[in-house]
């Protein structure tokens, strides 16, 4: 029956829906090179999933966390400048822990035009503009900075995200990293001997481990 | 069978401007003056403008249908402003400028005939008599025509374009072109400085919000068709919630942009009264709309632009910002801008316009491409104050020299590195940090980190 098939189809293209022999295939969703070779080959489809929840977990700032996401952002707000359509330039960054310092931003090639800051009182008015953000369609990436939040919260930023189709990151510390998390795709950020070193917790459709930045030098423009 | 439009052939001008000189009005108090007459001639046109420091200028061609032919309506005009016992003097040409000169022309000759120009091509010849002082060009370019022997328009028009333009400006030479209507000049148009303003008493006192949010829906549609009807819009609104006693609570509310968009005015305003807690029962409430301002084009959709439209009926980016603001207060939303400045701190600043390229500042970037390949990286992190640092420093990069602002009593004299806190330290185990050396102490301080 035409009906019932195009029922099943839509239900099938929901983002909240998993195929299961899917898992391991390529996601159709477009995702953003990292930048980095050898972190791109661990990730499905090879880049940041767009859409989708992203969570970081460190203990300390100035490790190069945000660093790893920067030539994502920046490459798509220069596709977006170029005037694409459907592609929404706008970054939202919600309660980072110190201010972002606006001549770093423009000396990466962020456009401080598309860029906002929001600095709310407590960690569920964050959560709040976490989900209105990546949940309104005009954000490329909302960047939120929290504390500790609970499994229920986050599986409604992941929605929100999956609907308004932008990349939603969310830095918590490292002692969250034996709960569940509905996140796509979790990393664990820690201190190395000279650089960062980054773990693969969870990858949806990939290999969890650590990864071998490749010596290529991510906290260095 | 319906009369056929006369023509005799000549190109009628695709717009048709009545201009109104009042000789009486004085520098000083003028302009209040101006704008209530403003409200008088836009019965007649919606689209009116103020020409300091004492006429107006109305657009009339859409207005012909409706009143004319053009000697009815010019007269009608005339008529009203010798109701209101003030001197005028008006004429109406193909183009803004000539309208005006050709009303100043007039000025203090109370039986001339106010002249009507419907066809551009007797513009040229209806200007040429008019001295050269009815253009009101300042008294240096009058002083300079007279020198060369110039007294009327006519023989400006004949001056050849070039020298002119040398010895006068290349404005006098556009005002000519637009006095002839070979080009167009836009004029802003006049919107009063009304307010929408709508009350609802209760038959009894109101204590839940939702009752509130549910009462105030007609007020707000109303506030939306009272915008739509004069074409304009409002960034701020208020909400008076009067109680028995005490004073009124009033709940006020700020719009990223213009809007008269009815969905807007109700989002923002429910997302605010879903925040308030009522300290008394509510009897009567009043919403008050802050001054109209003309909707242009540019701020139906500045920012939100394409994206909007591409995201097919989703949140423009106004939209998300009022709805943050609404809960978390003006303050807690904003964006930055790096400003040319050798001292870090002042090397930037929050903005909360988010329209940015009308409120930087002289030397103010969003984006600078010099920027990005700059000798020493910046920290994406700048701590608000810097932060004494013990010992234990590996240095890895630097001095960068940065001393300024002697001139403004904060000045600094330091020498930047970027640093790694060595192991088995206190302090940020293994982050890249951006520390300086003050020179005249010597003493290390913390200034950011690159996250």
């Amino acid at each position: 029956m035409p009906r019932e098939v195009s029922a099943l189809a839509d239900i099938l293209a929901d983002a909240r829906v998993w195929r299961l022999k899917d898992a391991s295939a390529a996601p159709t969703r477009p995702v953003w090179s990292t930048g980095c070779s050898s972190l791109d080959a661990r990730l499905p489809g090879g880049g940041w999933p767009t859409a989708s929840l992203i969570e970081v977990l460190l203990d300390d700032t100035g490790l190069g966390e945000v660093q790893l996401f920067l030539p994502a952002l920046v490459e798509c707000q220069r596709r977006a400048s170029q005037g694409r359509t459907g592609e929404a330039p706008w970054l939202v960054w919600i309660a980072p822990p110190h201010e972002p310092y606006a001549p770093a931003l423009a000396q990466q090639g962020i456009e401080l035009e598309r860029f906002l800051v929001v600095q709310p009182a407590s960690a569920t008015e964050a959560l709040w503009a976490a989900e209105q953000a990546l949940g309104s369609g005009v954000c490329a990436a909302v960047f939120l900075w929290l504390k500790g939040t609970d499994d229920r919260w986050l599986r409604r930023l992941k929605l929100a995200a999956e609907a308004g189709g932008a990349l939603g990151v969310l830095f918590r510390p490292e002692r969250h990293r034996f709960e569940s998390s509905p996140a796509t795709l979790r990393l664990a950020v820690t201190k190395g001997e000279h650089e960062m070193r980054l773990d693969l917790l969870k990858v949806q459709g990939g290999r969890p481990g650590p990864v071998n930045l490749g010596g290529i030098p991510l906290d260095v423009p | 069978m319906p009369p056929t439009p006369q023509t005799d052939g000549r190109p009628r001008s695709k717009q048709l401007w009545y201009a109104a000189v009042f000789p009486e009005l004085a520098e000083g108090h003028s302009a209040v003056l101006l704008q209530r007459l403003c409200m008088h001639a836009q019965q007649f046109t919606s689209f009116v403008s103020i020409e300091p420091p004492n006429a107006l200028l109305l657009e009339i061609k859409g207005s012909l249908k409706l009143f004319g032919p053009l000697k009815r309506l010019h007269a009608g005009i005339d008529a009203r402003w010798r109701r209101l016992e003030l001197q005028a003097y008006s004429a109406t040409a193909p183009s803004t400028l000539a309208a005006l000169w050709l009303a100043r022309g007039a000025t203090g000759d109370p039986v001339s005939t106010p002249a009507h120009i419907e066809n551009l091509g007797r513009l040229p010849g209806s200007l040429a008599e008019l001295p050269i002082a009815c253009t009101a060009w300042d008294i240096e370019r009058l002083q300079t025509l007279r020198a060369m022997g110039v007294t009327r328009v006519g023989e400006l028009l004949r001056l050849p374009r070039a020298g002119l333009a040398r010895r006068l400006g290349a404005a006098t030479v556009q005002d000519l072109d637009i006095a002839l209507a070979r080009q167009f000049a836009p004029r802003r148009a006049f919107v009063p400085r009304e307010r929408f303003r709508a009350r609802c008493d209760f038959e009894t006192e109101i204590e839940n919000v939702a009752y509130l949010e549910k009462a105030l829906e007609p007020l707000i549609a109303r506030c939306a068709e009272f915008l739509r009807e004069r074409q304009a819009g409002v960034q701020t609104l208020r909400l008076k919630l009067r109680h028995r006693a005490g004073p009124a609570t009033c709940v006020d509310l700020g719009l990223a942009s213009i809007t008269s968009e009815h969905r807007r005015l109700r989002d923002v305003l429910a997302q605010k009264l879903t925040r308030l807690e009522l300290e008394a029962p509510v009897r009567d409430m009043e919403l008050i709309s802050g001054a109209l301002q003309p909707l242009s084009a540019g701020s139906l959709d500045a920012f939100a632009g394409r994206l909007s439209a591409g995201a097919g009926g989703r949140d423009s980016l106004p939209q998300l910002v009022e709805r943050l603001r609404a809960r978390l207060g003006e303050e807690a939303v904003y964006g930055v801008v790096s400003i040319a400045e050798h001292r870090p701190e002042a090397a930037w600043r929050r903005v909360q316009e988010l329209r940015p390229a009308s409120t930087l500042r002289a030397g103010e970037k969003m984006a600078d491409p010099m920027m990005t390949d700059r000798g020493m990286p910046r920290p994406l992190w700048l701590l608000a104050a810097p932060l004494p640092l013990e010992s234990g420093l590996i240095l890895e990069q630097g001095p960068e020299r940065i001393e300024s602002g002697w001139w403004d009593g904060k000045g600094v004299a330091r020498d930047y590195y970027i640093a790694r806190q060595a192991r088995g330290t206190r302090h940020s185990h293994g982050a890249r940090l951006w520390v300086f050396q003050e020179r005249q102490s010597k003493r290390w301080y913390l200034h950011g980190m690159f996250a």
